[in-house]
């Protein structure tokens, strides 16, 4: 069995009174790919904030890749952020001014240094060798959010999270979008914890938690 | 009074000691015990020399010590900048000697010997044994003080072996700079000033300068601008700051490792900006060493000293046309002060001081020299400075022709004054100084 690159126990997240996420224990092997489905306000996007250390727990333990997320500095939580994780949301967050090549290179740039031969291989990798000079604005919302996974995979992260990435595709990019994660997957062997509301989209991944009121209350395994 | 004194030299000590700590961490020990050694040596070295040889000698050494130290520095900036275009490196040796514990040893324990004699010549011998002993006792708490300091600096700030010389350097420059008579800048844009006033005339004694009229007043135009007074002043600041820029510039050319075998881009990106990082890091101690040297160029410039420059005594000539001054009249010649006289006749003036030197000779001079404006000149620090071309001449020596010394005036030493003819003085200024001001003033 694979060593988990995920290890919670009683993870708790607390927004003054509300407890967003109730005491959780949860292990992803590496290379898995997790989907967590919930209604909205079910503690989905907490769960996947935390673990991309782009949110600290109230109480609990968190180790990801063998790190103790609580124990990191600021500093710390930044670099594994940087180094560790890929993050690809709904609403794409490209730069609007600069082009699709451009795009990738900002997250190299801010990882370690530009490299526009590596960001246009990244691009045609996910199909868009034609499209390297246009701007957001001149794609469409597939092609965008394909751009949106170069971004994300260019610094060969351990752990890529989805925030419904799908969430504003019509059914066609959805599956053309999902293939291309299930593909770059199977190729780079990152683990992918991606949230979502629809149920086609999860069955893509090997195992489904859901999530109701910030408890975990059903899991099941996917059919490969 | 003295602690203000000390400021810079203290200033010095600690970024010299922060310098070395980081320049050698793996010879932290050696080099604390080293530089503290050194110090204490050259305080007492010093101490001894000064006591046995005073006047101009103790500190002509010292100052040709620090002098040598730059002149190091400037092979070393050489080297490490043609090391920075060659693969193959000849002097790999150097670079093997650099990261030797015995270099490591012998640099603090020099540097740290230069900065002890440099504090010595600020502090001088009059404090006696305690004042000096106090010195050393504060030097290795520094030293202390530095160890705690630098282990608070970012593991990631290294220091390159060139930027380590340029950077000890510039501050023993520093450090003796805020002392007239241990000064290099000054000194430096004189003989720049002085090598292109006479390259220019031996280049058009050599009739290279064609005497065409056209030719003549458009190229003048362009030559009478190295007759200026800058041109020492830039000249010296292109050698004063070149080591450090071309240090600088080697560090900045330094070849980013080979990531070719490396086959993941992310993992490839992160050892190139890894080496760009520390190159960065590495370009922090010849920046500082740059704006220690701007420092040590203003303290030159604009020394922190009051001149002893009494307003000159109007005195006439006696029926015999002699000029008589008390030795002990509303002045005291002999008190080793610079005294200022103004003579008049025939519608001629003369400017001339009496100055009892530290061998105890008196000494009439004209309050000029025979090369530059006559500016006249000021005592301070065992010394005289000429306002004109900020030459410092030590005491021991005024009375000499020659240079920028003031001109010797003959005269006889009586019982009762110093007697000087009037005549002799007036044809002695106007010969010798009017001469060379009008002719400067006119190339103006």
């Amino acid at each position: 069995m694979a060593t988990a690159i995920i290890e919670t126990t009683s993870l708790t997240r607390n927004y003054g009174d509300i407890c967003a996420l109730k005491p959780l224990d949860l292990q992803v092997p590496e290379g898995e790919w997790l989907s967590v489905m919930g209604h909205s306000g079910s503690g989905k996007s907490t769960l996947m904030n935390l673990v991309g250390g782009l949110d600290r727990p109230s109480a609990g333990s968190l180790q990801v890749g063998g790190k103790d997320l609580l124990a990191l500095t600021e500093d710390g939580l930044a670099r594994f952020r940087r180094e560790f994780v890929g993050i690809i949301f709904q609403q794409h967050h490209l730069v609007p001014y600069l082009s699709a090549v451009e795009n990738v290179m900002m997250a190299q740039y801010f990882h370690s240094v530009p490299d526009e031969a590596e960001a246009r291989l990244a691009l045609e990798r996910v199909g868009l060798g034609h499209r390297l000079k246009n701007r957001p604005g001149e794609l469409s919302g597939g092609e965008q959010q394909r751009v949106c996974i170069a971004r994300a995979i260019i610094n060969s992260p351990k752990l890529l999270l989805g925030d419904e990435p799908t969430g504003n595709l019509d059914h066609k990019s959805t599956v053309m979008v999902m293939d291309l994660l299930k593909e770059l997957r199977d190729e780079e062997r990152f683990t992918i914890i991606m949230v979502t509301h629809n149920q086609e989209v999860a069955a893509w991944g090997d195992r489904t938690i859901y999530l109701d009121d910030g408890v975990l209350v059903r899991e099941e395994r996917m059919n490969s | 009074m003295v602690a203000i004194k000390l400021i810079p030299h203290i200033l010095s000590w600690v970024g010299i000691v922060l310098i070395l700590l980081r320049g050698f961490p793996e010879r932290k020990r050696v080099v604390a015990v080293a530089v503290g050694a050194g110090f204490a040596l050259g305080v007492a070295g010093t101490f001894f020399l000064f006591r046995s040889f005073p006047g101009d000698f103790s500190f002509s050494l010292i100052r040709d010590v620090v002098g040598g130290s730059f002149l190091l520095l400037w092979g070393i900036a050489v080297a490490s900048i043609y090391r920075s275009t060659v693969r193959n490196f000849p002097l790999s040796w150097g670079e093997r000697f650099f990261a030797s514990i015995f270099f490591a040893g012998v640099g603090a324990f020099m540097s740290g010997m230069i900065a002890g004699a440099i504090s010595v010549c600020r502090l001088g011998t009059s404090g006696g044994m305690l004042m000096l002993l106090i010195l050393v006792l504060v030097a290795c708490v520094l030293v202390f003080e530095s160890l705690a300091i630098e282990r608070l600096l970012p593991p990631s700030f290294t220091v390159s072996n060139s930027a380590l010389m340029a950077g000890v350097v510039a501050l023993l420059l520093f450090s003796s700079s805020s002392i007239l008579r241990l000064d290099l800048f000054s000194p430096l844009s004189m003989k720049v000033m002085k090598f292109t006033h006479d390259f220019v005339h031996q280049f058009f004694e050599s009739m290279l300068i064609p005497d065409h009229l056209f030719i003549h007043i458009h190229l003048w135009r362009y030559i009478g601008l190295l007759f200026g007074k800058e041109v020492g002043f830039w000249g010296g600041l292109i050698i004063w700051f070149a080591p450090a820029i071309l240090i600088a510039l080697a560090i900045s050319f330094e070849r980013l490792p080979s990531v070719a075998h490396i086959r993941q881009g992310a993992q490839r990106r992160t050892v190139v900006a890894t080496a760009i990082r520390a190159r960065r890091f590495r370009l922090v101690v010849p920046g500082i060493t740059i704006l220690v040297l701007a420092g040590a160029g203003y303290q030159s410039r604009f020394p922190a000293v009051e001149y002893w420059d009494p307003k000159p005594i109007v005195i006439s000539a006696g029926p015999s046309g002699e000029i008589v001054i008390p030795l002990k009249g509303e002045v005291d010649l002999k008190d080793g002060k610079l005294h200022k006289y103004l003579f008049s006749q025939g519608g001629k003036e003369a400017r001339f001081f009496v100055l009892m030197t530290p061998t105890g000779q008196l000494t009439v001079d004209l309050d000029a020299c025979a090369i530059c404006k006559p500016d006249g000149y000021g005592q301070t620090e065992g010394t005289v400075l000429c306002y004109y071309c900020k030459t410092l001449i030590p005491l021991e020596t005024v009375g000499k022709p020659g240079g920028c010394n003031p001109v010797p005036i003959h005269f006889t030493e009586k019982k009762d004054g110093v007697y000087i003819d009037g005549l002799t003085l007036i044809n002695t200024w106007s010969t010798t100084v009017q001469t060379t001001a009008r002719v400067k003033e006119g190339s103006k």
